[in-house]
């Protein structure tokens, strides 16, 4: 396949949610033009600033007890304290709490309701031998 | 903590100039911020990473936090719990995930069919009933020692 050009063996691939395309099939790799490496030099100097606030703070002769990180403390404020003032029920999100959360105690209610009439009644026609067991 | 509150996440951004403001915020190019569809499912403006494990990530570079493989202050995805290096892993495979999976169901129907072909139609080698020494175990099953016993023969000729 060395004469295939490198997309159509990315896609023959098959890159899903549960594994990535490797770097080498990725055209994005081989990318060299100025805008790419416009943007990455930015997002170096992100980083570098990040670092630099960091090791600032870890090479500090008086450090602070803990060095907390704002990046998990967002992490953690978004996944507990943000949901609840930014969700909006729709139609998506009703039909996933109808079938996710409604649907399994229904279920389970007339399953379990079901079972127990059907051991009744086989009681009441004397079919069932009752097990005696103390626990 | 000690952060205000426009340093925390918030709702989604409408304007553009609410998604420089998160893109800042979350320490990113404004390019690369893409937050949530908003579809009311409670993710607010917290930005959309792809969705790669920390296995992926550079193993000889120089991470503030080595095990995590993650940076101070770098934005973590929504799921980072679930992509840390003890749990899912999404790094290219060697064979294509398609392959496995087709050869993976292909030998598990194969086992299953014969399993359930074997549990409905058993097959084993013929067998007669059990022959006992001892005139049937004449004595063993309690018969008279001073009688004769009667005569057992288990052949023809």
């Amino acid at each position: 396949m060395a004469s295939a050009p490198a997309e159509s063996a990315a896609r023959l691939y098959g890159a899903n949610r549960f594994v990535s395309l490797p770097a080498e099939l990725n055209a994005d790799t081989y990318d060299r033009s100025p805008e790419k490496r416009r943007a990455e030099v930015e997002r170096l100097a992100i980083r570098a600033q990040l670092k630099r606030q960091y090791q600032l703070q870890l090479n500090n002769p008086n450090p602070p007890a803990v060095i907390e990180d704002p990046a998990l403390v967002r992490w953690a404020y978004a996944k507990t304290q943000n949901v609840y003032p930014t969700f909006r029920p729709t139609p998506k999100t009703s039909v996933l709490g109808a079938v996710y959360a409604l649907g399994p105690i229904l279920f389970w209610i007339f399953a379990l309701k079901a079972d127990r009439d059907r051991k009744e009644k086989r009681i009441q026609e004397g079919k069932y031998h009752r097990p005696f067991s103390v626990f | 903590s000690e952060m205000s509150k426009d340093m925390m996440p918030g709702p989604y951004p409408r304007t553009p100039e609410e998604r420089a403001a998160a893109a800042k915020k979350y320490n990113m190019r404004v390019e690369d911020y893409q937050p949530y569809p908003d579809d009311g499912l409670g993710y607010g403006d917290y930005p959309m990473l792809p969705n790669k494990s920390q296995y992926e990530r550079d193993p000889w570079y120089q991470w503030d936090q080595p095990d995590m493989r993650h940076n101070w202050g770098e934005p973590m995805h929504w799921d980072f719990d679930m992509y840390i290096r003890n749990r899912v892993d999404t790094s290219p495979t060697v064979v294509p995930w398609h392959t496995m999976r087709k050869h993976f169901l292909v030998f598990l129907s194969t086992m299953l069919i014969m399993f359930g072909l074997g549990a409905f139609y058993p097959s084993y080698r013929p067998v007669g009933p059990k022959q006992y020494p001892f005139n049937d175990l004449y004595l063993e099953r309690g018969g008279d020692p001073n009688k004769e016993p009667p005569a057992v023969i288990h052949y023809e000729i």
